[in-house]
């Protein structure tokens, strides 16, 4: 029987057979249809991604030039090794960073942390191997082997580079690259991990003008990160240019006077300003010690850094803004204009200085000499301490009333003192412009008239940053105005149109009668012509204070084996257009020596003065 | 003992032509041109290499055709004569396989190939069809005590040195072929499954035992296999790589040679153990279902040829190739979408080699055999 015959087939396997073929296929499918269909566009990113690889494609910073066009700060060609470290396979890791170390002059160590750092991070991202930049060979070396150097890419970088580095570094600052902690929130600007950003300076301030808008390149890769083909490409467009204010020429007149005193070891720093009194500009800046911020884009060096934080004189901080002086005689202008304004005082007010002490409650304050009867242009003129001591203390021995602290706390806050001037740099210091309410709260002592005696000759608690008294005497200069201090002038984009023009900002009209300014104008230059600072073979009719504040020792030799001569001495002044009191002056200047001896030169009692004659004289007169 | 009829005892069954299976004939030659459809998409990048266009396609083409013709001349004998020298074909069996370890080529770190006249031939391929129809043999003459567990452990113990010198050359995917082999006929012999049960335990018992004995990359790709991302540029690569290419072709793909992971080298062996991540990838869902398709008509024809045939022999090669089949597909197929460890195991029909597609067609030519054998004359 057929039957039996077939009793080798078992229908119940075949179907469990058949079922399972069934079961096989449709788990396939299942799972199939997951990736394809459900997972499809996830995982068509994914393949994008492996495939596609977007490239920044890094523009050039914006430079930095002076009012005339000369440049300040611009950009060199080099090179840069990056690595990307999805193309590195771990196992090479190691022998990658061997091999690149001597390259990039890295410990290799440092190499393979590097690349750690940045495969945990975004493995798909390029990460700077290279601190500085590289020499071409060793450029055309990682390109020709690159079977040996896996992942790693070498590119064309601009080098930030700073002529007259020294001299414009306080002004300029520097960049540097960006932080782990910066780069958080950096990174949705559009900076890349191996980014250059401003660090201080106007590098940092004008950051946002500098930095160029960044191009990207899309290439299609293989699996050995070999680049196939370009898909895509947008061009990366230049920063803007930043025009400064400030005139090259007179910043290196002032360099130049500046540098040989601290050269010659006549003060141990120094700092010039020069400021249009008109507008704002700032037309020189100069602080003595500075540094070569070129340091800083190739990489400091620990040697360089130990050098700079080991000069006690602080080569880091621009001194023009960022530190407080007490400004001495140069304040006798606040005082003064408190008096006068306040009907304390007039042109024609006498005091008679007939000794140079003034005993005041058993305390004696001193005039530099006795001066004999002085009215207001003679007592400012010849700087008599015991005439500004009157204006703003008064004379208790005699009931005479001076003004008093209240009124030189309102008038200084109005010119500008104690507060920051908001010129567009970073670090700027606040100053101190003292009041019987502030004393209290520092010390918690109440003001004496001590107090007021010594404020009202620029010494004691007050305190103020060379460009806060330069702005003061531009506002006196100007006839009453306070314009913002500033370094830009214009924002010109690469194809040199002007994007940006910076308007005068006036702070403020200062609440001070236009005679009294007129006054103390007159007083500014009789200063020059009979008093203070007599200039000889004057050429402008410059008008100017001095200054000159004790402090600590003056004897002895400072860490550095530099002479502690124990004086600041200021000299602030303003240059009208012709020889009268007019509110015309273009430029206002303030020449400031640290540490210097009280007196530099025969005719003068204050360096600064000859140095201001000097450099005024070649500016205004000199050949551009 | 019965013995299983053989021509040289027997008259040979009449060929009857009209008995040819039109499914399984339609399945193999739509299979057949596919794959070829596969070697030339998948191979675009190295054919613009090796500057030799057509290359890789006309040697499918060829190997396509000596496969076709290998199944047609089979087709026309009895399969009773593979039975009549069963015994001759172990022992060629077992001698192709130790030929592969003594002067085979290493690829990969493995002896799989041996090269002969400048062709180069995997006889591990080759094995797996005449273990089959060895293991046909021993169980259809002992269809009677397929109940005894002698019969199994005897079958095993022929199966052994087969799967031993493949495991040898090192190519433990292929071994694991024949075991599948081994498990799908003993099953369609109807044997006990408590025996078949008791045997899949005690390998999984002794599962620390083979782990020590596996090599270290075939640990790292099971590793892998559990967690790809563990270490995605290492072993996970290819799982991940692949996972991409099969997703990416979404419903219905980017287009025949569009798919970018096969052409920029993120598909590893593109054309042959990853070939259908690439078909995924330029076909999406819809042309891996049809492929399926095709797959489920060939086995399906094929059990029915089982289900029809003459005698246990010729049921038994049905069931075995269905099982190869099976097996191959599932282990390849789920190697591309993570559902099996990666082993090098071929796609039937789609993955490129002439060694895997002529085994197979002359697997299909002996069950087509069967299928026109299946109406023998009345015995008595």
């Amino acid at each position: 029987m057929r039957s039996t015959a077939r009793e080798f087939v078992r229908p119940n396997r075949f179907i469990a057979m058949a079922i399972a073929i069934v079961v096989v296929f449709t788990g396939l499918t299942v799972r199939l249809w997951d990736l394809q269909v459900v997972s499809g566009a996830h995982y068509r990113d994914l393949a994008e991604q492996n495939r596609v690889l977007r490239l920044p494609v890094e523009a050039e910073r914006g430079t930095i030039v002076d009012r005339n066009g000369k440049v300040l700060a611009r950009n060199l060609p080099g090179f840069a090794v990056t690595v990307i470290p999805v193309d590195v396979p771990r196992g090479k890791q190691e022998e990658l960073a061997q091999r690149l170390s001597p390259l990039v002059a890295r410990k290799p160590a440092d190499v393979f942390n590097a690349i750690d750092v940045q495969r945990a991070r975004n493995p798909y991202e390029p990460v700077k191997i290279s601190l500085r930049p590289v020499a071409r060979d060793v450029a055309l070396l990682l390109t020709e082997r690159g079977e040996m150097f896996p992942g790693v890419r070498v590119e064309a970088e601009s080098i930030r580079s700073y002529a007259d580095a020294v001299l414009y570094s306080p002004l300029l600052g520097y960049v540097g690259p960006v932080t782990e902690e910066e780069f958080a929130s950096l990174r949705e600007h559009g900076y890349l991990q191996t980014d250059l950003i401003g660090r201080t300076g106007l590098e940092f301030q004008y950051e946002q003008y500098l930095r160029g808008q960044y191009g990207w390149r899309e290439i299609e890769r293989d699996a050995a990160q070999r680049e196939i083909k370009q898909l895509a490409y947008s061009s990366p467009t230049t920063g803007n240019s930043v025009v400064l204010t400030i005139d090259d020429r007179l910043q290196k007149l002032i360099e130049a006077e500046l540098k040989k005193g601290v050269d010659e070891d006549k003060f141990t720093q120094a700092v010039g300003i020069a400021m249009n009194p008109q507008n704002g500009e700032i037309l020189a800046m100069y602080s003595n010690p500075g540094y070569d911020n070129n340091w800083f884009i190739n990489g400091i060096t620990p040697e360089q850094m130990a050098q700079l934080n080991g000069d006690d004189r602080h080569p880091l901080v621009n001194k023009a803004i960022g530190e407080i002086y007490p400004p001495g005689s140069t304040f006798k202008m606040v005082t003064g204009l408190s008096a006068l304004n306040e009907g304390v005082a007039n042109r024609n007010t006498i005091v008679n200085v007939t000794s140079n002490v003034l005993n005041v409650g058993g305390y004696n304050f001193y005039d530099w000499r006795a001066h004999g009867t002085l009215d207001f242009v003679n007592g400012f003129a010849h700087s008599s301490d015991i005439y500004f001591y009157t204006l703003g203390g008064g004379n208790p021995n005699t009931g005479r009333a001076g003004v008093g602290p209240e009124a030189i706390y309102k008038y200084g806050s109005d010119l500008g003192f104690g507060r920051k001037t908001g010129i567009d740099l970073p670090g700027e210091a606040n100053g101190i412009m003292p009041s019987p309410a502030w004393k209290l709260t520092a010390f918690e002592e109440p003001w004496t008239i001590g107090n007021t005696y010594h404020e009202s000759i620029g010494q004691g608690f007050v305190a103020v940053t060379p460009l806060q008294l330069l702005n003061a005497y531009s506002i006196v200069a100007n006839g009453g105005t306070f314009y913002q201090p500033h370094l830009l002038k214009e924002v010109v984009d690469p194809q040199g149109r002007v994007v940006f023009t910076r308007q005068p900002n006036v702070v403020r009209k200062v609440n001070i009668k236009p005679e009294n300014l007129t006054l103390l104008r007159e007083g500014a230059r009789r200063v020059v012509t009979i008093g203070h600072a007599y200039m000889p073979n004057a050429k402008l009719p410059i008008a100017g204070k001095t200054g000159t504040a004790e402090f600590g020792s003056a004897a002895g030799k400072d860490t550095a084996g530099r002479n502690k001569l124990g004086f600041h001495n200021w000299f602030v002044s303003f240059l009208p257009k012709a020889d009268n009191t007019d509110p015309t002056a273009d430029i206002a200047m303030v020449i400031f020596t640290f540490d210097s001896s009280r007196s530099l030169c025969e005719n003068c009692f204050n360096p600064a003065v000859g140095m201001t004659q000097r450099i005024l004289e070649a500016y205004k007169l000199g050949t551009p | 003992m019965r013995r299983s009829a053989s021509p040289l005892h027997d008259r040979p069954h009449t060929r009857r032509l009209d008995q040819v299976d039109p499914y399984l004939l339609i399945a193999t030659l739509l299979l057949i041109g596919y794959g070829l459809v596969m070697t030339y998409a998948v191979t675009v990048e190295s054919r613009t290499l090796t500057g030799d266009p057509m290359q890789f396609v006309i040697r499918g083409a060829v190997w396509a055709a000596i496969g076709v013709a290998v199944m047609a001349t089979v087709a026309m004998f009895d399969y009773a004569w593979l039975g009549t020298f069963a015994p001759l074909l172990y022992l060629l069996t077992l001698g192709l396989l130790a030929v592969v370890l003594v002067i085979g080529t290493s690829s990969l770190g493995a002896q799989r190939s041996v090269n002969f006249g400048g062709l180069s031939f995997q006889f591990s391929e080759v094995a797996k069809v005449l273990m089959i129809v060895v293991l046909a043999k021993f169980f259809a003459d002992r269809i009677d005590q397929i109940g005894s567990p002698v019969t199994v452990v005897g079958a095993l113990a022929f199966l052994g040195p087969a799967v031993y010198l493949v495991y040898r050359q090192p190519d433990l995917g292929t071994s694991l072929v024949f075991v599948a082999i081994f498990f799908g006929m003993a099953f369609m012999a109807g044997a006990r499954l408590w025996q078949l049960v008791g045997m899949v335990a005690v390998a999984g018992a002794s599962f620390p035992l083979i782990w020590g004995l596996l090599k270290p990359y075939q640990q790292g790709r099971l590793l892998a296999f559990l967690d790809p991302y563990a270490d995605p540029q290492g072993a996970g690569w290819n799982i991940i790589q692949s996972l991409i290419a099969v997703g990416s072709g979404g419903p219905t793909g980017k287009g025949l040679t569009a798919g970018t992971q096969s052409p920029l080298g993120y598909l590893p062996i593109a054309e042959s153990d990853f070939v259908f991540a690439g078909l995924a990838e330029d076909l999406g869902f819809v042309g891996a279902v049809i492929l399926f398709a095709l797959y489920i008509l060939l086995l399906l024809a094929a059990l029915r040829i089982a289900f029809r045939a003459r005698d246990s022999f010729g049921m038994l090669l049905a069931s075995g190739v269905v099982a190869m089949l099976v097996f191959q597909i599932l282990v390849n197929v789920g190697m591309a979408i993570s559902l099996m460890p990666v082993t090098g195991i071929p796609l039937p029909f789609i993955s490129h080699g002439g060694s895997s597609l002529v085994s197979i067609c002359f697997a299909l030519g002996v069950l087509q055999s069967v299928s026109m054998r299946r109406t023998g004359p009345e015995l008595g």
